[in-house]
């Protein structure tokens, strides 16, 4: 019924869109000059019969479930219901509603029954209520519609209006859900800074969060400094990027100003593909090609102290993971500096090597930041390959040599199994969280920074 | 008068039946011209004749063009420039061009100025690259309007001025030919009359080879005449003589505005 309550609304827009428009086209066939184009007047049809009748639905839908369960809930026989808490009572709708879609399980009460019945003819006449209003509000839009067709009538303002509307509807609700996240985020965090005083997450330096949560468990003590694993966060994404970087900017570099046309069209999607490799895939790499070659390398023939997992693995290969953003997003920023600033270089004697480094690097530092930063958030959120070939145990250390953890591996590995949200260790994720989300936004803030400041030189 | 002087200067470029091709497309034809030292030559002609491309054969510049190929001689002082022991950065350091539109690199002002002298080393220290960005820009006529503000950057300047700005930028070099390459049309008429007077002056210490559309422009600014028409270069002469009597029919065709 939703259903069809959805087509008819598309159908009879349509059709005022059409009636709409061809009034108008007959006004201009009659020698009128229309203020607005046919089409105009069509969207305005479209708009005043579709919107508030969309609305409607939506709100109507909105409160129809709740509305329902509150009249089927008060016609539960009293004995039934009798001395029962809010949690059984919610059990028992759960159940009618159960019963009422045909999912019955046992033997259900004769009350229940009734119940479902009675619900299901709510249900019913809520829908056809619902579908009967929708066609008065459509055959109501339509018809103040098609009255508005005039010579002089200002359709098209009144369609730019919705349509700004529409779009300042989007932006909003992208806006909202942001807001929502963070706010979810701080509120789960303050839960848990009120469990664990703030300063013994900001300054601790040991982090052993995985607490009992039931008195049978054997489980460590509980510390919950967050310094060791923002530090193996830095420390992986520092290598990371110490890999991608010179890598993907030097074969950007020579890809766009000094390979032949041929190498490019072979060398550029096969540089392109890295991107598409899923990071479950560079974790296997990680642990079962890197960390062994390391450790015959590192440890057999120099004779390092190499521990089976290192931040070196998994900062390394998830460098060659970045290669691509990096590589594209200066290879665009370096196409995109116009051809007269090449030529002026040229013209004055500099060498192609010199073009590049004195005029075309500078010129598109805002594209290469740009990929930097996008790079770095990857590094700092990647969570697959650093699971694999990194480890799980916090060490306070940046000996690349040595196994680390990062905030997300162990966002992951607290909300994994036994979970409790009143309890610290399932609540820690959320201050990990949003201890992530700060040194994000923070970065991002520096990169625009950076980005607006050589943008403004270059315009 | 004017003749006798004109034709005593030595000549600084000669060119011998130079062809460009474009991939398929036969873009100059056969031209030989001979330009002379410490003369303003203009390059007229209507659009897509072929003047801006004969231009750039002459510091090189359509190497960066994949597809374009030159053939026949042109020679800066006897020296062959397409030989295979000729460096096109080095010669593009001797034959400076400035371009159609202002194009200031996104650096300072001093920067912008000081980009050549850098790379060709020509400047022992800091005090002597002062003195070369200092005289290039009094040479382009800017040194009064920007020499307190030298730290700021090249592309903040009005048109007029980042048109000098690449002039500078270009003599800073200390080139022996100067390639402009319809330098003037990006510019309004007080900048324009500006560069003109500037390209006046510049005919002192350089051999100037100018491509403009604007006949009046040539006219005012050069002593020798190129018409180009389709690729060829049908009259070459005394800028005197083709605007008031060319010899060729098309030469007066265009100049009378019958076509272009």
């Amino acid at each position: 019924m939703v259903g069809y309550t959805f087509l008819l609304i598309l159908l009879l827009s349509a059709v005022g869109f059409v009636l709409n428009r061809n009034a108008a086209q007959e006004l201009r066939a009659g020698g009128s000059r229309l203020h607005s184009l046919p089409v105009f007047h069509g969207g305005y049809a479209l708009a005043l019969a579709g919107l508030p009748a969309l609305i409607f639905v939506l709100l109507w839908l909105m409160f129809e479930g709740s509305f329902v369960s509150a009249l089927v809930r008060a016609s539960l026989p009293a004995e039934a219901v009798a001395g029962l808490g809010a949690g059984e009572l919610s059990l028992i709708m759960a159940e009618v509603q159960q019963t009422a879609s045909g999912l019955i399980f046992g033997e259900p009460a004769q009350y229940v029954r009734d119940a479902a019945a009675y619900y299901n003819t709510l249900h019913s006449i809520s829908d056809w209520a619902m579908f009967a209003l929708v066609l008065f509000i459509l055959a109501g839009g339509i018809f103040l519609a098609r009255r508005s067709v005039a010579t002089e009538f200002r359709a098209r303002q009144r369609v730019e209006k919705v349509l700004s509307g529409l779009m300042i509807f989007a932006s909003v609700i992208a806006i909202f859900t942001t807001i929502g996240i963070v706010a979810s985020l701080v509120f789960e965090a303050a839960r848990f800074f009120a469990l664990v005083p703030i300063t013994d997450f900001l300054f601790g330096t040991a982090w052993e969060p995985q607490i009992a949560i039931r008195p049978d468990q054997i489980a460590g003590a509980g510390a919950f400094g967050w310094l060791p694993v923002i530090l193996g966060t830095l420390v992986i994404t520092f290598i990371a990027l110490l890999v991608a970087v010179p890598v993907g900017l030097l074969s950007a570099i020579y890809l766009n100003e000094f390979a032949s046309p041929l190498l490019r069209k072979i060398a550029k999607p096969i540089l392109e593909v890295l991107a598409g490799v899923p990071t479950v895939v560079y974790g296997f790499f990680a642990i079962l090609v890197v960390a062994p070659a390391l450790r015959s390398f590192g440890g057999d023939t120099l004779g390092l102290p190499i521990s089976p997992n290192t931040a070196l693995a998994a900062g390394s290969v998830m460098g060659v993971m970045l290669i691509p953003f990096i590589s594209s997003f200066a290879d665009d920023a370096l196409t995109a500096v116009p051809r007269s600033m090449r030529d002026g270089s040229l013209a004055l004697g500099a060498t192609q090597s010199e073009t590049v480094l004195k005029v075309l690097f500078p010129a598109a530092i805002p594209g290469i930041v740009g990929g930097v930063l996008l790079a770095v958030s990857r590094a700092i959120g990647e969570t697959m390959i650093v699971v694999m070939a990194a480890g799980l145990i916090a060490t306070l250390t940046i000996n690349p040599l040595d196994s680390v953890t990062t905030v997300t591996v162990q966002i992951v590995t607290l909300l994994i199994g036994d979970t409790s949200f009143d309890n610290p260790k399932t609540l820690a994720a959320f201050a990990l969280g949003l201890m992530l989300f700060i040194v994000t936004l923070a970065l991002n803030v520096v990169a625009l920074r950076v980005v607006r400041k050589y943008r403004e030189l270059y315009d | 008068m004017q003749d006798a002087i004109t034709n005593a200067l030595a000549i600084k470029v000669a060119c011998d039946k130079v062809n460009v091709h474009y991939g398929d497309t036969h873009a100059i034809k056969d031209v030989s011209i001979d330009i002379q030292d410490k003369t303003v030559t203009a390059f007229i002609g209507p659009s897509g004749c072929g003047k801006s491309t004969f231009l750039r054969c002459i510091n090189r510049m359509n190497d960066t063009i994949d597809i374009c190929k030159v053939t026949g001689r042109i020679e800066l002082e006897g020296d062959d420039i397409y030989d295979a022991g000729i460096d096109p950065v080095q010669l593009r350091a001797r034959v400076g061009m400035v371009f159609q539109k202002p194009n200031p690199f996104p650096k300072s002002i001093y920067d912008n100025v000081a980009y050549g002298p850098r790379i060709h080393g020509i400047a022992a220290g800091k005090a002597e690259l002062d003195e070369i960005v200092e005289s290039a820009l009094r040479k382009a006529a800017l040194w009064n309007e920007v020499k307190d503000r030298l730290q700021s950057p090249g592309t903040g300047l009005s048109g007029g001025q980042q048109q000098r700005l690449c002039i500078a930028r270009a003599i800073a070099t200390a080139p022996e030919v100067l390639l402009m390459d319809e330098p003037c049309s990006a510019l309004d008429p007080i900048a324009t009359a500006q560069v003109e007077d500037l390209i006046h002056e510049l005919r002192e210490n350089y051999s100037v080879v100018i491509v403009t559309h604007s006949m009046q422009q040539a006219a005012r600014v050069s002593q020798k005449t190129a018409f180009f028409h389709l690729g060829f270069m049908p009259e070459y002469d005394d800028t005197e003589k083709i605007f008031s009597n060319p010899s060729d029919k098309r030469t007066q065709d265009y100049i009378t505005g019958r076509f272009g």
